[in-house]
């Protein structure tokens, strides 16, 4: 009677300590305009996400995350193959999300491997959120991208100083050149070359701080940016020119720091980052966000500035969404009409107006696992605008979500 | 009215507020534990008889006025792994943060935001504190009879030091076993929340309610929560009760 009983309280035990989730997404995103560079309007695209953990010993903790998914558009890979370095142009049609190994123990945490980082206190815009890469082949809908990193935490609660190594360098995911989110003028062939990839590690600090009301930190980075700069060339006759590019990710150095205050009636927030470019073929500037926040009844209630000061103009163009919604005015509202039902508003409009950007969104829940959410986003702006220039990218979106 | 009597009206008020303050501190004596833990079940039904169901994992260190506690989602798989972590003090408000794992962030719940309800409950955050005797002054308005059990019926306001959404509450004490029956909340004149306590069993030996029914009369809607696997005094260490630990855990 021994065997089973010692598998039965193994099965137990293994399912105290065993934690999954994940969710089948399908998304279906419709496009009033076509863009110069891709006539389609609609897109249909469908996820799988599958997460667990499993806590093996009182001090340790294994995580790990799988995607597979496919689209109408391209914008997935059409290969059998599973990706886990996130340097592919598409999305990989199966990912490792994330895989890593944790050790806590007292106030020491320690997690090596494929992992999500974040810093910061704001919201919509975080500068100092430097070990965050993202996925942005739709730009303003963007996800999450894991980093391989070692982190250490020392500390619990009051004071905690967080350091970060990442051996391998994740870039962001850019927009397809042959689609609407790489809005490049009609008649022009872009030729991409291999992207330079940085081969050196990078490292990141932060001291968080928890007092009785005020909350801040400070955190320094040295490494590379996640966005690209491009050295580009055109060539070929005038009739027919050509683009060629080149993606490269320069160093970069930050200084930054997060607060958050809460007073009588609001919260208020800061974040800013000071970006110095060691090699010097990147613009210095400094980044930062200063807003407010309120949660009241059945409201949440955002709203705030960023702002950019450069303090010295680098080379070549380069692909910025953090630096995009700057020099903007940035909301974000929500709303619960009731246990099933949420309203959802995100803004960024330029200050001197010549970008906009709004999303609405409803969001009902059926039953216990089911959620569908209807959005509209809006874009408008001139053509040299970072919002601007996907002025014909307005959609709106149908997402149906089964969470297990 | 005469100096006799003014002076007996405040000898009873004094003598009415302590020993509605002793049936307090006796009721948060009786109820001492150095840890709970429970697997919390929820419905919440709306004004209009739709029902959602929730359900959560309490976890708690210390006692009253001077503990930690965790409350993190189990289901729906929607909002699975999302945790409060309550900081409760003996002197001032709790600290609370809120852990999102889809976002991959922790949020800290200001004061003033503390009358929003907690993920689509009935519950507000300030209801999720535990409450020390010591924050509030008490006065005894009598005796009552609900359903069925002899209860003390006390008036409860917060001190100036303590920030509430509530101005005042009336709380129903069974004289049985001192365990709380219901606490009605109010702001100004308004009756805004009310808790129910029922099902009453002793664990552990101490008495405790099982369900707990929270309405909220200004939407008309109420969350009954069901504490299932209740267990008192297991060992838990502090490092679990940390924004560490909020982030760590899946």
């Amino acid at each position: 009677m021994r065997g089973p009983a010692a598998l039965v309280w193994a099965a137990l035990a293994f399912g105290q300590d065993f934690s999954q989730r994940g969710f089948l997404e399908m998304r279906l995103t419709a496009y009033p305009q076509v863009a110069a560079n891709d006539r389609g309007r609609a897109v249909a695209a469908a996820l799988l996400r599958y997460e667990a953990s499993y806590k093996f010993s009182p001090g340790w903790r294994a995580a790990a995350g799988l995607d597979a998914r496919s689209d109408t558009h391209h914008e997935v890979e059409r290969r059998w193959a599973l990706g886990w370095q996130d340097r592919e142009r598409q999305r990989p049609a199966f990912t490792l999300r994330r895989a890593s190994l944790l050790y806590s123990r007292g106030p020491v945490t320690l997690e090596l491997g494929k992992q999500f980082i974040r810093w910061g206190k704001a919201d919509i815009l975080n500068p100092t959120d430097r070990f965050a890469p993202r996925d942005f082949l739709g730009v303003v809908d963007s996800d999450f991208l894991a980093v391989t990193a070692a982190r250490l935490a020392l500390g619990a609660q009051t004071d905690t100083l967080e350091t970060v190594f990442a051996p391998r360098f994740t870039p962001s995911r850019i927009p397809l050149a042959n689609q609407r989110w790489a809005p490049l003028p009609a008649g022009i062939e872009l030729q991409e070359a291999a992207p330079r990839y940085p081969g050196g590690p990078q490292f990141g600090a932060r001291w968080n701080h928890v007092g009785a009301g005020l909350e801040y930190s400070l955190s320094f980075y040295e490494g590379y940016n996640h966005l690209p700069l491009f050295e580009a060339r055109l060539s070929g006759p005038p009739a027919r020119p050509r683009l060629q590019a080149e993606r490269f990710y320069p160093k970069l150095r930050m200084y930054g720091a997060d607060a958050a205050l809460p007073l009588g009636w609001v919260t208020l927030k800061a974040e800013g980052a000071w970006f110095r470019a060691p090699a010097g073929s990147a613009d210095e500037y400094l980044l930062y966000v200063v807003q407010l926040e309120r949660q009241a009844g059945e409201w949440f209630l955002v709203g705030g500035y960023a702002g950019q000061k450069v303090t010295r103009v680098g080379r070549g163009p380069g692909f910025a969404p953090d630096r995009g919604l700057a020099r903007a005015l940035l909301a974000r509202a929500g709303y619960t009409i009731d246990a099933r039902r949420s309203l959802a508003l995100e803004t960024a409009v330029r200050q001197n107006g010549d970008g906009l950007w709004l999303k609405c969104e409803y969001t009902q829940t059926l039953g216990l696992h089911w959620r569908i959410t209807a959005a509209w986003t809006l874009i408008r702006g001139a053509p040299s605008d970072f919002l601007g220039q996907y002025r014909r990218n307005s959609h709106a979106s149908l997402i149906l979500r089964y969470s297990f | 009215m005469s100096k006799a009597a003014a002076l007996w009206l405040l000898a009873g008020l004094c003598l009415g507020g302590q020993e509605a303050r002793e049936i307090v501190e006796e009721a948060q004596r009786r109820s001492r534990a150095a840890s709970e833990r429970y697997e919390g079940t929820l419905e919440v039904t709306d004004a209009r008889g739709r029902v959602a169901s929730k359900r959560w994992i309490y976890q708690r260190l210390g006692s009253h006025g001077d503990s930690k506690a965790v409350i993190r989602f189990t289901a729906p798989p929607e909002v699975k792994g999302v945790a409060l972590l309550i900081l409760n003090h003996p002197e001032r408000a709790s600290d609370q943060w809120m852990w999102t794992p889809a976002i991959q962030r922790e949020r800290r719940i200001a004061l003033q935001d503390r009358s929003t309800r907690f993920f689509g409950t009935d519950f507000s955050f300030e209801d999720l504190e535990e409450r020390d005797v010591n924050q509030y002054d008490y006065r005894l308005l009598g005796e009552e009879s609900l359903e069925g059990a002899a209860c003390w019926k006390i008036h409860s306001q917060p001190k100036r030091s303590r920030a509430s959404q509530y101005t005042h509450s009336i709380l129903w004490i069974r004289k049985q076993n001192y365990t709380f029956a219901r606490i009605e909340n109010y702001v100004g004149a308004e009756l805004v929340r009310r808790a129910a306590y029922r099902e009453v069993s002793n664990v552990e030996g101490i008495w405790t309610p099982r369900l707990i029914e929270m309405t909220d009369l200004r939407r008309r809607s109420r969350t009954v929560l069901r504490l299932e696997k209740l267990q008192y005094n297991l060992p838990m260490k502090d490092a679990d009760f940390t924004l560490q630990a909020l982030r760590r855990e899946f």
